[in-house]
């Protein structure tokens, strides 16, 4: 390669290789030319060599493969790194002579002999450099291989023993918790798994822990419980019932609400005390108050674990016979008045206050105790109406109404159009920080690093709720799979019929947006795929009348669908994205264009009271402006500039008080592309903007932000520097600007100042600045600085280690 | 490399490193919403994250800026940037600093170091720092060396020195094709068009901030790229003037010979220089490229040895009704011509008047008009017409 090279390096002037390129590729015009009519009709067609020089050689300009050719030399271009990494014996004194002499290659004596000479020289230069991209190598397979073990285990065929033990024949004697993962095992998790033992001797009557689960959950562990119970499930189809999880509690002022009001669902309270977590049940105010454990009691905790009999039970009154019953109650209840027929309600508010002001239990009292009606006017408030709304498919929408019109029951719907999901992996995440810990500062340290694990915090939706606050997305994650095991879509049970739950479909969520916040793609890809579309029957209330009376719309969180939508994306696939985008953004459209016609949501002639419509409206506009937002930044990750450029520029009309970070915006993407003129044009509505709504902080920030970015652009690092010190004379504490300016200090030569700036921004606020992108600059500067990065990289771990969750990208760290 | 080992460690540490253009980070949202499980917690992370634009979260491209994170591409006449560190590792003063950076292309060795004289001392955990800059005008390996020479506490007297290698690639492919306008009737004709194709053939999107053809001086050039629209002329490209990897875009430029060439016209003939092409480009946050093409050469079309145009053509004729044109012959040989004219009739054109007719001598580069009388005997546009056949 490099011979060829070096014969290629032939210096060639520019006019010479013109004149030669001439010659060689002219000769048939000029025979065409010579034929005064034929010449105006076939132009002749140069191909202008730039001032190269290689057009004589083979490889120059090829121009019939001119990607070929091009691609070869990107991947040369990809093997050098910023850095060539120097090791002390990269000097030669000795063979400086030689090469020196070499080097100059102008010289005469060099013209034939040289030749041969050259190319050894150069050859000494490969060895050299070849050093530094020799231990590259070597960092990256060992990178590689770290990735490949962290493949390993993420991927969902781990070989790993835990993915064994996870795998629905393991557990099929007995609690699946036990299995997942065998270090575990002395610490107790969901405490509903260990009801197999417990409820026999609290139970008196016929309800059996098996009850409990959904039936793609029973069915491993159906033969270790009890006998009795699992032939009359195979009577009663409609086991598969969710419960009616009370998904308003998770309403407007989550926050708001206690403790156990979010865990009864999965968790049940008092009588199934997890041993490590004694209190994780009796935060303050939340736990119920300890009560006798009536059969009547033992069922309300059971019925929100997704059981349809216990369900019902605890909704009629008599809780008499659980089996029997179950196919004909739906009826009592499936004689769904129109719920928006229904004139609010007077009692209805006052139970919601209740719900939320008191414990479950007393909720439970309010169910049992309600007529029908009641109960449906109870769960039809009008903000699950708004944030459920959705246009389901022509076909789905069949299906629903011949569910509420009982053509046939839910349990003739072809199994092809139900969703079936699972875990597809279910090792645990680990904690990279803590890795790097124990390879660079030894096992000591790494005990130091405290951080909350699925384990250390209450398995239910406050600890998950704690583990996302806290950063540590990596054991959320974890938890999200426990709850999800125990609602029976756990590690292998995708494609396996099971029964969704507002709470089920929160939590995969969750999950799946934690996996995406973590850049792992591909296992949220994995996973949400059995949902399909998110369109099947099964996934809106109508599907389950019994459940979830006169309740309707979509079950799937309008967030869920934006990230079902945006996920191909981050996969090379940005056009499914889009196309899934646009679906969104019809369905929106639709749903405005029914408010504003003075219908629902979902078409139906219902008339809303004027507030309900705003607020309808309101919040499906923002809706639409999100997906606008999304279907911007994919096109930007497209690089379509063009539409990118003016899918922002609409959403200006949905958030005008976006209207100064949106032409920024704007104005830097066209900063990006290099067209500068056009972004500073941005850049001056932005300022006219200004100009009209008087002085804000946060705008003034961001005029001389944009100011500074154009400098940048104009190569002008000095004013640039100037212009970002002049935002924090306005904002001291502003990170961006503090980072940008120590960045700009480095193109400006003063390396120390610009580490010393970021080193004391690091030491100050860490809390601000342990981010990756200042994280990366720093470790970059301290790579350039001397050869004892390593230890001040280590430091910075060590500083990431006190205060960041395991959801920290320790990549930027430039560790390994 | 064992050998290398033995040796001494150097106390001083040279560090390179290229000063691409600094990239803003994008950050990747993911909101729910208040109702959803988590509540406010996504929106309360996210407006923590400090690379997030505040009050517009969810908008991808944020502000914070990141240094390079791997050397790229390097385009000809792109501008190459490096900072060139020298740090001191050991703890002792170094005197005598003197850092060299040179660029060896294939035809020749460029020095780049900003200043060249030595730094007198460096103490300990210090550094010597140096940004060079350098408009790459040549493709393929260049190979940055760099020279450092000190001296140490004891008066030795050490000298090391680091090659980094990198390729320079072409950026634009540009193809070229010229169309002669065949004379109108105006007397000034000769009038040329130049197509210019040019592809990027990076990777990266590319935006043309110029792309403007330098004509040579026998020429006037019009540039045709912009469609007049009230005061500013409005690009045919449309509002972006970008170029994705692999787009190719046509530019179309109409050259006219300047008047006191254009007497001439009829004897421009063989290769003539049209002028060159300066292409200016920018890409990410303003890196800046220009190229210029080489002198763009064109066989002017050969007419022959004569060439005959109309000067004069009704654009109307009735039937069968005579009308007269002007016809222009011009002697392009080097000879002097006697000059025949022959008429033939076509199936709708007749010639009214006498054949064989001698028309004179005509010394080189002359010409002489000729009106002609015929007359058309079918209707509907006549597409051809046969000229009288002259011989000599």
């Amino acid at each position: 390669m490099d011979k060829v090279e070096a014969h290629a390096q032939r210096p060639v002037s520019l006019g010479i290789t013109v004149d030669d390129e001439a010659a060689v590729s002219e000769p048939a015009a000029e025979a065409t030319s010579q034929i005064p009519s034929e010449d105006s009709i076939l132009p002749q067609e140069d191909s202008i060599d730039l001032g190269g020089t290689d057009f004589v050689t083979p490889q120059g300009d090829s121009s019939a493969t001119p990607t070929e050719s091009l691609m070869d030399r990107l991947n040369d271009q990809m093997m050098e790194s910023v850095m060539i990494s120097d090791s002390p014996n990269n000097s030669e004194e000795d063979d400086l002579a030689p090469i020196d002499s070499y080097l100059d290659g102008g010289e005469p004596e060099n013209a034939t002999p040289g030749n041969i000479e050259e190319d050894s020289e150069i050859g000494q230069n490969m060895t050299e450099i070849e050093v530094s991209v020799g231990q590259l190598e070597q960092e990256c397979s060992e990178e590689e291989t770290k990735e490949g073990e962290a493949a390993q285990q993420r991927v969902p065929a781990s070989v790993s023993p835990q993915g064994d033990t996870l795998s629905p024949a393991a557990n099929s004697d007995d609690v699946p918790v036990r299995g997942i993962s065998p270090k575990d095992e002395p610490v107790p998790v969901c405490t509903i798994f260990s009801q197999s033992t417990l409820p026999k001797s609290l139970v008196p009557d016929g309800f059996q822990p098996t009850l409990i689960k959904s039936p793609s959950f029973t069915m491993g562990s159906a033969g270790g419980s009890d006998e009795a119970v699992t032939p009359s499930k195979l009577t009663a189809p409609l086991v598969c019932q969710p419960s009616p999880s009370l998904s308003k509690f998770f309403a407007d002022n989550g926050q708001a609400n206690p403790a156990s009001d979010f865990f009864d669902s999965f968790t049940v309270p008092s009588s199934f005390i997890s041993v490590s977590n004694p209190n994780a049940d009796l935060s303050p105010g939340a736990g119920p108050p300890p009560m006798p454990l009536t059969p009547e009691r033992q069922l309300s905790s059971a019925s929100s674990i997704s059981t349809p009999g216990a369900l019902l039970d605890s909704a009629s009154p008599t809780p008499s016979p659980v089996f029997g019953p179950a196919p004909t109650e739906p009826n009592s209840n499936s004689q769904p008045l129109p719920p928006q027929n229904l004139p609010a309600p007077s009692p209805a508010p006052a139970p919601i206050s209740a719900t939320q002001a008191q414990p479950f239990n007393q909720l439970q009292a309010v169910f049992s105790g309600s007529d029908d009606p009641f109960a449906i006017a109870l769960s039809l408030s009008e903000v699950d109406r708004r944030h459920d709304a959705w246009l389901p498919c022509e076909e789905t929408r069949k299906v629903l109404i011949s569910v509420a019109t009982q053509q046939y029951s839910t349990a003739y719907v072809e199994s092809n159009k139900l969703t079936m999901p699972g875990l597809k992996f279910d090792n645990l995440q680990g904690d990279a920080v803590k890795d790097l810990m124990l390879r660079f500062l030894g096992e000591q340290a790494a005990m130091r690093r405290q951080v909350l694990t699925a384990n250390s915090v209450e398995q239910s939706f406050i600890g998950l709720k704690q583990l996302i606050s806290t950063k540590n997305w990596r054991a959320a994650v974890d938890l999200t799979g426990r709850l999800l095991t125990a609602h029976g879509q756990g590690y292998g049970k995708a494609g396996q019929p099971t029964s969704h739950t507002t709470d089920s479909l929160q939590l995969w969520f969750v999950r799946l947006s934690l996996l995406t916040k973590l850049n792992l793609f591909q296992n949220a890809e994995l996973e949400i795929e059995p949902f399909g579309n998110l369109d099947q029957p099964d996934l809106y209330y109508e599907y389950y009348p019994a459940v979830y009376p006169g309740r309707r719309g979509s079950m799937v969180p309008f967030s869920m669908r934006l990230l079902h939508a945006e996920l191909p994306q981050y996969l090379s696939k940005p056009q499914e994205a889009l196309d899934r985008l646009h679906n969104l953004k019809t369905v929106c459209l639709a749903i405005l264009e029914n408010l504003e016609k003075g219908l629902a949501e979902d078409g139906s002639m219902i008339t809303l009271a004027q507030e309900n419509r705003q607020a309808s409206l309101k919040l499906w506009r923002s809706r639409l402006s999100r997906v606008m937002y999304s279907m911007a930044n994919c096109l930007l990750l497209m690089k379509d500039y063009v539409l990118a450029v003016e899918t922002y520029h609409s959403i200006i009309q949905y958030e005008p008080q976006q209207r100064v970070q949106l032409l920024s915006g704007i104005g830097r993407i066209f900063l990006q592309i290099g067209d500068v003129k056009t972004a500073e044009r941005y850049f001056q509505d932005v300022e006219k903007a200004y100009e009209m709504k008087g002085s804000n902080l946060s705008h003034a920030t961001c005029i001389l932000m944009n100011r500074a970015f154009v400098y940048l652009s104009q190569n002008n690092y000095a004013d640039a520097h100037a212009t970002f010190l002049e935002v924090l004379k306005i904002d001291p504490k502003n990170p961006v600007a503090n980072n940008n300016a120590a960045v700009c200090l480095l193109y400006l030569g003063r390396l120390k100042e610009s580490l010393g700036q970021l080193e004391g921004l690091v030491q100050q606020d860490p809390t601000q600045y342990l981010h990756e992108s200042v994280l990366f600059n720093l470790t970059t500067m301290y790579e350039l600085e001397s050869s004892r990065s390593t230890q001040k990289k280590q430091a910075l771990l060590d500083a990431v280690a006190c205060r960041e969750g395991d959801s920290f990208n320790a990549q930027c760290l430039k560790l390994v | 490399m064992d050998v290398n080992q033995a040796k001494q460690e150097h106390l001083l540490a040279l560090k390179v490193m290229r000063l691409t253009k600094p990239t803003l980070f994008t950050n990747l949202p993911v909101t729910c919403e208040d109702r959803d499980l988590p509540g406010d917690l996504f929106a309360q992370l996210m407006r923590e994250d400090p690379s997030t634009i505040k009050g517009a979260e969810t908008l991808m491209l944020g502000e914070m800026l990141t240094l390079p994170q791997n050397f790229g591409n390097i385009f000809l006449g792109e501008t190459f940037s490096s900072y060139i560190s020298v740090h001191n590792d050991s703890n002792q003063v170094v005197k005598d600093i003197l850092v060299k950076a040179d660029l060896q292309t294939s035809s020749q060795r460029l020095n780049l170091s900003a200043s060249n004289s030595a730094v007198a001392e460096l103490k300990p955990e210090c550094c010597i720092d140096d940004v060079i800059h350098h408009e790459v005008k040549e493709i393929g390996t260049h190979i940055l060396v760099c020279a450092v020479s000190y001296t140490s506490q004891f008066g030795e007297k050490l000298y090391f020195r680091k090659f980094f290698k990198f390729q320079v690639l072409k950026p634009l492919d540009v193809k070229t094709k010229f169309y002669n306008a065949e004379s109108d009737l105006s007397s000034v004709t000769d009038e040329v068009f130049l197509e210019a194709q040019i592809q990027n053939i990076t990777t990266s999107p590319m935006f043309m901030e110029k792309v403007s053809l330098e004509p040579s001086m026998m020429y006037n050039v019009t540039e045709l790229n912009s469609v007049a629209s009230g005061d500013e002329g409005e690009s045919t490209f449309g509002k972006m003037s970008y170029l994705q990897p692999m787009d190719t875009r046509q530019y179309l430029y109409c050259l006219k010979p300047k008047p006191e060439y254009a007497e001439k016209a009829g004897v421009i003939k063989g290769v003539t220089v049209i002028g060159k092409l300066d292409i200016v480009w920018k890409t990410n946050l303003g890196e800046r490229g220009r190229l210029q093409t080489s002198q763009l050469q064109r066989m002017a079309p050969g007419y022959g040895d004569i060439r005959l145009s109309l000067e004069v053509i009704p654009d109307t004729v009735n039937l069968e009704e005579p009308f007269d044109i002007v016809c222009k012959i011009t002697n392009c040989s080097e000879r002097t011509m006697d000059l025949v004219m022959e008429m033939c009739n076509m199936r709708s054109i007749h010639w009214c008047g006498v054949s064989g007719r001698q028309l004179g001598k005509l010394t080189p580069g002359a010409s002489l008009s000729l009106l002609l009388t015929v007359f058309s005997s079918e209707q509907g546009l006549q597409v051809r017409c046969k000229l009288p056949e002259a011989t000599f």
